[in-house]
């Protein structure tokens, strides 16, 4: 009986001196007491570890019962509760809180997914009394028990809906919430250190644990998490777990505008520069940032005189950041960020010396590629509208630059297309009264029409490919050479003309005519063919297989309808190319 | 090359080698007055603060000298700051963008003085300086505070520190403290034009065109 070998080992035990247990006997009083737990012995396993007689023996061997302990507590077994939650109290006050602690975590670490949520709660409140019975050596065990715990806690799914995040099926919820109570004699602790002018250093060890703790929960899982305005949800856990990071960062003596402006102010001489780089990881600032602009959390601890251009640059960082991942939700995160530092700045305000900085390129590329390579649609007209607002909020000469940097780079027609639309804007803004300037008129704009209207690889250029950037560059042309009056030439077009003519139009022209010609074979050669095969089923020339599946054959009228679209496409180009033509031809007939 | 005359010595040995002269003023003349190349050789080019941060006094005393032993003065070569060299210079260091427009015109904000500070101790661009402040709209709301008695749900216990005059707040407070001395509190009503402009703060207690008003108390400088 297990009872029975228990009694026995304690009674051995009693008898030894100077707690010289063996191996067995540890060995023997675990197997026995796990059993006497299992079999439902609790109230007896009860009375012989609380007798004062067994002290020592409790001491040392009383926390291996922990993992058994905690299973039963976690069946929730009504009959045998009571006595199990107190041996728990009894062990938690008499072990040795450092195996206690190990014993502890092991079962937070050892949880399967379906039970982390319930054994994180169940844990939580022995642990912190644990850790607060190690007094001043606590720092590292606190660290340890916040990085297995928050480990834990971030691999549960994160409500997506409103719904979801009221029913919190999966405990995550209910576990950031009880974190929160977890860290609180901590926090206050280094509170208390720091309020007093400073005595904790920015080294304290368990500052920087609170530190490493509340960056890791920025980044798992507050990242990931969807966080509902208060109109939609007025009561939300997860708001309120974000609310309380963000204090605790400033109660702990990191101030919000310094942590934001981190990677914008760094000096690269400081020393120990990767220890910081650690402590302070990106991903962690960039959602303390999209919490602070967008979610609008702790809004009354962030001061409120930032200067809107430099909470852009620092937040440049974050957004860079955020537009290079593939997930769509931290897509989503960036743009709106980006939207919504953006907004606060006025249209037209931005600096040229902005794009000296690496992000104010990098970031526009990024842009780009969610456009035109994001699976989702809604995420590629977001993209295009944030990418017009940034736009919007740059100086004259700091768009012109933007621009030629984007026509340099892109080589996307669809990009270069939309570029040099707003080439046509800026020009058409630049010739209205009282706007003039030096960069979309006079001497700095011919430089940038050269590189609108070319054909970047000659008549061969592939019109079709190239349309967007092709009829763009047409408009725009045509709509200067009506605007500006040849006597007024303000834009300086007319005098560049014969230039344009000569490495542009002409060119255009011939490869115009060569693929329509070609194009209109094809379309002959492809209606003659359907006229043929209409009787007999023809073989194709060849197949497409995508993803191991083989597309479906084109149909001679699929053949049609695309050359015959194609063809459409370069009357369209034609019939501008011929309209400027026209105007240039009129203008340079002499009056008689 | 106009033939100006050379620059003529400010000061003696004596006082280079005393206390009077700081590094600054030194390198500041040294950098009005020398030659590009000899800048560059002698390692004072660029920002003055990074300058005095990494030249010893007695560097600076020695190119002093040298520099009216060689007369290698401005305008007595060709300084060849060539485009690639310019553009060489542009790389990832963190910048200060300078946001303030060159625009003249008079200050869009005023300031009443509540308590009198030291007068003589009052922060350049560049300072570190830290303060308590409210901040007001017009009809009294307040939308800002750092102040652990007015604010209820603050948590912070440590004044604002912020570098000053480098365009990291609103133009107003980057003006409004430059003239303010060490422990001074002032009243700063800022313009929407050096606050938030037409724009406001969206999503925020602060509306398009909002005058600011604010009640500063500069603590320290740094």
């Amino acid at each position: 009986m297990a009872l029975e070998q228990l009694c026995d080992v304690v009674q051995r035990c009693q008898a030894i001196k100077d707690e010289g247990f063996s191996p067995e006997d540890y060995d023997l009083f675990f197997t026995a007491g796990r059993t006497c737990l299992e079999q439902g012995n609790s109230a007896q396993v009860l009375s012989i570890l609380v007798d004062e007689k067994n002290k020592n023996i409790v001491r040392c061997m009383g926390w291996n019962l922990l993992g058994p302990l905690v299973q039963i507590l976690l069946k929730k077994e009504d009959k045998n509760l009571p006595h199990c939650h107190a041996i728990l109290s009894h062990l938690l006050e008499i072990c040795s809180p450092k195996e206690l602690l190990v014993g502890l975590l092991e079962q937070v670490e050892e949880a399967d997914t379906g039970s982390i949520a319930e054994t994180v709660t169940l844990l939580l409140k022995p642990l912190q009394t644990v850790l607060l019975r190690l007094g001043m050596k606590k720092a590292s065990s606190v660290g340890m028990a916040l990085s297995t715990l928050l480990s834990q806690v971030a691999r549960l799914p994160v409500p997506v809906t409103k719904e979801q995040e009221e029913d919190d099926v999966f405990g995550l919820c209910h576990c950031c919430t009880a974190l929160l109570q977890f860290v609180k004699p901590f926090v206050e602790e280094v509170k208390e250190g720091v309020k007093d002018n400073n005595r904790i250093s920015k080294d304290n060890e368990l500052r920087v644990e609170l530190l490493k703790f509340c960056m890791k929960s920025l980044s798992k899982p507050l990242l990931e998490v969807q966080l509902k305005d208060p109109d939609t949800l007025l009561k939300s856990p997860l708001r309120d777990f974000a609310t309380e990071i963000l204090i605790i960062l400033s109660s702990i003596g990191e101030s919000l505008p310094d942590l934001l402006s981190r990677n914008v102010l760094k000096r690269r001489e400081v020393p120990g520069f990767l220890e910081e780089e650690v402590r302070y990881p990106k991903e962690s600032l960039a959602c303390l940032s999209h919490l602070l602009f967008v979610d609008h959390i702790a809004v009354d601890i962030f001061p409120a005189v930032l200067s809107p251009i430099f909470v852009l640059q620092c937040n440049m960082e974050y957004i860079e950041l955020l537009l290079s991942r593939t997930e769509e939700s931290h897509l989503l995160k960036g743009l709106v960020l980006y939207e919504k530092s953006l907004i606060r700045v006025e249209d037209n305000s931005l600096p040229v010396d902005l794009l000296e900085l690496k992000t104010f390129f990098s970031v526009p590329q990024n842009l780009v590629k969610v456009m035109t390579l994001c699976p989702d649609q809604t995420l590629r007209t977001k993209g295009l509208k944030v990418f017009q607002l940034s736009i919007d909020k740059f100086n004259t000469e700091a768009k012109y630059k933007f621009f030629k940097g984007m026509l340099k780079t892109s080589h996307h027609a669809g990009v270069e297309g939309y570029i040099i639309k707003n080439i046509k804007n800026q020009i058409d803004f630049s010739l209205k009264p009282c706007n003039g300037n030096d960069w979309f008129l006079g001497k700095h704009l011919l430089p940038l029409l050269r590189l609108v209207l070319c054909l970047p690889h000659g008549p061969e250029t592939d019109l079709l490919q190239n349309l967007d950037r092709i009829m763009e560059s047409l408009n725009l042309l045509r709509y200067m050479l009506i605007r500006d009056k040849e006597w007024e030439n303000e834009t300086g077009i007319w005098t560049e003309l014969y230039k344009i003519e000569d490495n542009y139009l002409k060119p255009l022209r011939t490869g115009l005519n060569m693929s329509k010609a070609h194009y209109e074979a094809e379309l002959k050669s492809a209606k003659e063919n359907k006229k043929i095969s209409s009787k007999d089923s023809k073989a194709s020339v060849c197949t497409v297989t995508v993803d191991n599946e083989k597309l479906p054959n084109m149909t001679p009228e699929m053949q049609i309808q695309v050359l015959q679209s194609a063809v459409f496409t370069f009357d369209l180009i034609e019939s501008v190319l011929t309209r400027i033509e026209e105007i240039i031809e009129t203008k340079e007939r002499p009056l008689s | 090359f106009m033939m100006a005359a050379d620059p003529a010595r400010a000061w003696s040995d004596e006082q280079l080698k005393g206390e009077e002269i700081p590094k600054r003023e030194l390198i500041t003349f040294i950098q009005e007055n020398a030659a590009h190349s000899f800048l560059s050789e002698h390692k004072l080019l660029g920002n003055i603060k990074n300058v005095a941060k990494t030249a010893k006094k007695e560097q600076l005393i020695e190119a002093y000298n040298q520099l009216f032993e060689s007369k290698r003065f401005k305008g007595t070569e060709v300084d060849a700051v060539t485009e690639q060299v310019q553009a060489a210079k542009i790389s990832d260091a963190p910048k200060e963008i300078k946001t303030e427009p060159v625009d003249e015109g008079p200050p869009k904000f005023t300031k009443t003085i509540l308590k009198k500070g030291d007068k003589t101790n009052f922060p350049k661009k560049g300072d570190t300086v830290s303060c308590w402040y409210t901040g007001t709209l017009e009809d009294g709301t307040v939308f800002d505070s750092n102040i652990p008695a007015t604010a209820k749900k603050k948590k912070q216990t440590k004044p604002l520190s912020f570098k000053v005059g480098l365009g990291r707040v609103i133009r107003g407070w980057d003006e409004g403290l430059l003239v303010m001395s060490k422990g001074e509190t002032a009243r700063l009503e800022i313009e929407a034009e050096w606050a938030y402009g037409r724009k406001g703060v969206p999503d925020s207690k602060i509306p398009p065109n909002a005058k600011l008003i604010f009640e500063v108390e500069l603590v320290s400088i740094d």
